[in-house]
């Protein structure tokens, strides 16, 4: 293998490497195989846990509410706790008043895949502590 | 220009571990030369990440055999003859390669991070894998297509000219005439699409850093896998810079080709934040670069 090479003007790699495999080509070969039975596998294994698992969410709205310029900024995150990607959701935050209308806001996410989690933030105009807060899904597309 | 000194030529083979080396590195090159265009298409995205798993393992097992077919007549060695079972051992490695590129690069990108679920990662590199795996099997062809350069010239306008520096300097002129084109041609493609703005805004501030290290990276090793580097080949090309010079430089010229297209498209105003155009003209950079150094090799 390492045997010391008579220079010449023939092409270096052409004359003796492709009548057998040197220890390198079979070491890439090997990281190359494990790489991809690795990949193989991964997929096989996403199959068996998440084919029967339709989308589902949990939407949960944290607490720290941030006030900048008298609008109430309130951070959500939706996750998608089935195994099948979901598209277009819609997500929607009703706040409900006492002695003024309610507020609403939407919004529209494009691709939640299984077990993912997507945050974002509602933005009222009212204090969302001194009233009815409902954040909800109301829809989502299958791909 | 066929003789070469002897130890350009005892190089390769004094150690097969470097020469390997070499030709693994020639192989993700040319998977990045034909992977990165695709790269910036947010439908191959979204596809990914909403095929069924059953799906993925075909759209693998045809990736493999178009690589096996490819690597029948090209391939990412130089190996020219070929036992059929070796021929299906290179394409299998041809993949991984192909696997591996498109991991890293969905990785620089952020369309893959520690918080994507495992389904979408695994759609993402497979439909990703695929151009990968297509330009590794085509590397060794795309990268020294140009073994006799046969250039046209154009005889100088006064004898004066003829000095060597001065047809130096002329041929590196051409060099970065080449970068351009190959860069112009990427980011004219790429700039009018909505994914550099959305590849932009979803960066970490420091991100960018790494982009630009991967642009002038994936140039360098392009030039030094098509055998650039060797003092004795550029001798004989007659270039005037170093290697790392004329990547640098070259990265410049991307940049240029990138903010003009963006420009040119419209996509960047006077109006928007400096942040944003620096975030765009670099993400735009990343494409343009590759195309820049493929149209050197190329040109």
């Amino acid at each position: 293998m390492d045997l010391p090479n008579p220079p010449g003007p023939t092409p270096p790699d052409a004359a003796k490497r492709f009548t057998q495999r040197s220890a390198a080509e079979w070491v890439t070969f090997i990281a190359a195989a494990v790489i991809l039975l690795g990949l193989v596998g991964l997929i096989l294994f996403d199959w068996q846990t998440n084919q029967n698992q339709p989308p589902a969410f949990a939407v949960t709205v944290s607490e720290a509410v941030r006030v900048t310029d008298g609008r109430y900024y309130v951070p959500f995150a939706i996750t998608n706790t089935g195994g099948r990607i979901a598209r277009m959701v819609q997500v929607t935050a009703e706040l409900n008043l006492e002695g003024t209308d309610d507020e609403t806001g939407e919004q529209q996410i494009d691709f939640l895949s299984g077990h993912e989690t997507k945050a974002g933030s509602f933005v009222f105009t009212h204090n969302p502590q001194g009233g009815d807060l409902v954040v909800r899904v109301a829809s989502y597309r299958l791909p | 220009m066929a003789t070469s000194t002897p130890e350009t030529v005892s190089h390769p083979e004094a150690n097969i571990w470097l020469g390997e080396f070499q030709a693994i590195l020639q192989g993700a090159v040319g998977g990045f030369l034909f992977g990165i265009p695709l790269l910036y298409t947010v439908e191959v995205w979204s596809i990914g990440a909403a095929t069924d798993p059953l799906w993925l393992l075909v759209v693998l097992g045809a990736t493999l055999v178009g690589v096996g077919l490819l690597t029948q007549v090209e391939g990412f060695r130089q190996t020219l003859s070929l036992h059929p079972l070796e021929a299906l051992l290179e394409s299998i490695e041809a993949v991984a390669i192909g696997v591996v590129c498109a991991t890293l690069a969905l990785v620089l990108l952020r369309r893959i991070t520690l918080a994507t679920p495992l389904s979408e990662v695994l759609g993402k590199v497979v439909f990703e894998a695929v151009p990968f795996a297509l330009g590794v099997a085509l590397a060794r062809s795309t990268l020294q297509g140009k073994q006799g350069r046969d250039r046209r010239t154009t005889a100088p306008l006064s004898p004066r000219l003829v000095s060597p520096t001065l047809s130096n300097l002329r041929d590196a002129l051409v060099d970065f005439d080449a970068a351009l084109i190959g860069a112009v041609l990427i980011a004219f493609s790429i700039a009018p699409t909505e994914e550099v703005p959305l590849l932009a805004a979803a960066l970490p501030p420091l991100w960018l850093l790494l982009i630009m290290a991967a642009s002038l990276g994936l140039s360098y090793a392009i030039v030094f896998a098509s055998g650039f580097t060797d003092r004795a080949e550029r001798r004989q090309r007659g270039l005037l810079f170093s290697p790392i010079t004329e990547t640098l430089v070259a990265y410049l010229v991307a940049l240029l080709a990138s903010l003009a297209m963006l420009v040119l498209f419209q996509q960047l105003n006077p109006s928007d934040p400096w942040s944003e155009w620096l975030s765009n003209i670099l993400v735009l950079g990343l494409p343009a670069s590759i195309g820049g150094a493929a149209g050197r090799i190329l040109i």
